[in-house]
C-alpha cells in the first residue's frame, strides 16, 4: 500500500447558507484545491458525500462538480452512509490512493437543508434511524439519544448538568472558531433552561441542523513531496458497524462500531489513545461526546464524566476533545462533518488553526458515526 | 397488506406481526439450526448464519430497559405529544424491542425497569403500554 497523505483543506462558514449545494461545495472544493496548490487537472477522482441532496433539487451531486471545476471526464461518485457519510467517504477516497488507482484525489462533503424547516430535517433525519423499529414509532433522532442518555445517566450516576458541561466546552472552543454556526459562549444555566426536545435532552444537548461545505486533498506521500513540505500522513484508517436499532445492542451505553473501528485504525497506526494529542468526534448531542470518548479508549467506561467534570477534556487539557468546536457549536452539515472534521485536523497539524490551536500536537483523531453509530470511521493523522 | 422489508423473500406480513401484537404476543423468527431467536425481518441467523428459520411466538411482557420522551415530533406524531419511545427487555428471551408509548408527561410516571407489554401495532409503529 502506498502511504496516504493530505495536503490541502478548505471549508465553508456552517450555519444557514443562502448559496445552492453546488455553489457550497464549489467554494470548499476551490478551497482545498488552492491550499494544495494543485491544478484540478491533477485531481484523479471526486468522492462526494451528502444525504439529502434532493432537498435543494440536486442528486448526482459528483459530475456537477467535476464539471464545474473543469474536469468533466474526471471519475466521482457520491456516498450517503447518514452523518457519518463524510468520513466513510474519506475513507473510500483513502483506500483508492492507498491502493494506487490514483495519486492525488478531491473528497467533498456537503449538506444543504436549513431552508426546509425543522419538521421537515425532523421528520427525513428520522429516516437514518432502523425506521420500523425506531422512526416508524416515533422516534427522533435526538429521542434515540435521549435514549441512550437515560441509560447512561442511570448506570453511571450521571447528571444533566454533566451534559450540559459538553456543550458548555464546545461552545467554549467553536467560539475561537470563525467558521462555526452557533459562535457564542453558553452556560450551564442556559442548557438546563433551555426547551425540552427529547427527554432528558434539551435543545443545548443538541447540535444544530446545518448547511456546510468541507473538502480535503488525499494523495499519496510522492505527490505530497512534490508539492508541498506542509502536509499530514494518515497513519490509520479503520471502519465498523453496530446493529441498526438501539434495541440490538447488547450495551445501549455503548456504540459497538466506535470500538472496531477505533481497534482497527489504532492497530494500523501502531498507536494507543495515550498517543493521541486532540480529537475530533462525533457529539451530534452532548451524551454521544461521553460514550464516543470511552468507546475510543480515552477513558474508562462511566469515566468520561469525570474527565469533563474536571475539564481534562478542554482545549489544552490532557487530550483536546473538539478543538473545532465539534457537531455542537462548530455545526453538523450532515454530509460534511466527516471531512470538516479531517480539514480541522488538517488546519491544526499545519498550524492554521489560530486561537484554537492545539498545543504541541503531532497526532489527531477523527470519530465520524452514521445515525445511532450504525457505521462508523475511524482515521488518525501525524505531522510530519 | 405489505409484507415486513421485502417480496422477494417471504417475510411475515405486517398483518401476521400485528395480529400477534393485539394478542399481546411477538412474533419472532427463530433459527432452526442454533435456536437463536430474531425479531421478524432478519433474514441470516447472526449467531451461526443458517437461513432457516421457524415462526416463534412468545409473550410480549418485559420491563423498560430504557426510552424517552418526545416533545418535538417527526411528521404525523403531532397530535400525540407528548408520548415516549421506549425500549423494553421480553421477559422470555434476550430479545429487546422498541416501539411507541402513549400519554407518558413526565419521567415519573415511567421509571426505568417499568414493566410492560406490547399490545398492538398500527400507523403510530409497534405500540407498548405499562402492564
Amino acid at each position: 500500500m502506498e502511504k496516504v497523505c493530505l495536503i490541502g483543506a478548505g471549508s465553508t462558514k456552517y450555519g444557514k447558507l443562502e448559496d445552492s449545494i453546488i455553489d457550497i461545495a464549489l467554494q470548499a472544493s476551490v478551497d482545498a484545491i488552492e491550499s494544495a496548490g494543485i491544478e484540478p487537472k491533477e485531481i484523479g477522482a471526486g468522492y462526494i458525500s451528502n444525504v439529502f441532496g434532493i432537498a435543494d433539487k440536486q442528486v448526482h451531486l459528483g459530475p456537477v462538480i467535476m464539471s464545474n471545476l473543469g474536469i468533466p471526464e474526471v471519475p466521482s461518485l457520491s456516498i450517503e452512509s447518514a452523518c457519518g457519510s463524510g468520513s466513510v467517504s474519506f475513507r473510500e477516497a483513502y483506500a483508492n490512493v492507498a491502493a494506487g488507482f490514483y495519486d492525488a484525489v478531491l473528497a467533498t462533503g456537503v449538506e444543504k437543508v436549513t431552508h426546509t424547516g425543522t419538521e421537515w430535517t425532523t421528520t427525513y433525519f428520522s429516516y437514518c434511524s432502523d425506521f420500523f423499529y425506531e422512526g416508524g414509532a416515533g422516534a427522533s433522532f435526538p429521542g434515540l439519544f435521549a435514549s441512550m442518555a437515560r441509560a447512561y445517566l442511570a448506570e453511571f450516576k450521571a447528571t444533566e448538568e454533566d451534559l450540559a458541561m459538553v456543550a458548555v466546552k464546545n461552545h467554549d472552543n467553536g467560539f475561537l472558531n470563525p467558521k462555526a454556526h452557533l459562535r457564542k459562549k453558553i452556560t450551564i444555566d442556559d442548557v438546563m433552561k433551555s426547551a425540552v426536545v427529547a427527554s432528558p435532552l434539551k435543545l443545548y444537548d443538541c447540535c444544530p441542523f446545518s448547511d456546510g461545505a468541507s473538502a480535503v486533498i488525499i494523495c499519496s506521500e510522492k505527490f505530497a513531496k512534490a508539492h508541498t513540505k506542509n502536509y499530514v500522513e494518515v497513519i490509520g484508517s479503520g471502519r465498523g458497524g453496530s446493529p441498526a436499532a438501539l434495541q440490538g445492542r447488547d450495551h445501549i451505553t455503548t456504540i459497538p462500531s466506535t470500538r472496531i473501528a477505533a481497534q482497527a485504525a489504532y492497530k494500523m497506526a501502531g498507536v494507543t489513545p495515550k498517543d493521541i494529542d486532540f480529537a475530533e468526534v462525533h457529539d451530534c448531542f452532548t451524551i454521544a461526546e461521553l460514550v464516543d470518548t470511552e468507546d475510543l479508549g480515552f477513558f474508562e467506561k462511566g469515566k468520561a464524566v469525570q474527565a469533563v467534570r474536571e475539564g481534562r477534556t478542554r482545549l489544552n487539557g490532557d487530550i483536546s476533545i473538539n478543538p473545532s468546536g465539534g457537531l455542537k457549536s462548530k455545526g453538523h452539515p450532515i454530509g460534511a462533518t466527516g471531512i470538516g472534521q479531517v480539514a480541522e485536523v488538517f488546519d491544526q497539524l499545519t498550524g492554521k488553526a489560530g486561537e484554537r490551536t492545539v498545543k504541541n500536537a503531532k497526532i489527531g483523531l477523527t470519530h465520524n458515526f452514521g445515525a445511532t453509530g450504525a457505521s462508523c470511521a475511524v482515521h488518525i493523522f501525524k505531522s510530519v | 397488506m405489505p409484507y415486513i422489508y421485502s417480496k422477494v423473500y417471504k417475510l411475515l406480513t405486517k398483518e401476521e406481526f400485528a395480529n400477534n401484537a393485539k394478542l399481546g404476543k411477538v412474533l419472532t423468527r427463530k433459527c432452526t439450526k442454533c435456536g437463536h431467536l430474531h425479531l421478524v425481518t432478519t433474514y441470516y441467523c447472526q449467531n451461526c448464519g443458517n437461513k432457516g428459520f421457524e415462526n416463534t411466538v412468545i409473550d410480549g411482557k418485559g420491563y423498560i430497559v430504557t426510552y424517552t420522551i418526545i416533545t418535538v415530533p417527526p411528521d404525523g406524531y403531532e397530535e400525540y405529544v407528548p408520548y415516549a419511545w421506549v425500549v423494553m427487555k421480553l421477559d422470555e428471551s434476550e430479545l429487546r424491542i422498541s416501539g411507541f408509548m402513549a400519554d407518558i408527561k413526565s419521567p415519573a410516571e415511567l421509571p426505568l425497569g417499568t414493566k410492560a407489554k406490547i399490545t398492538g401495532y398500527d400507523q403510530r409503529g409497534i405500540i407498548i403500554e405499562k402492564q
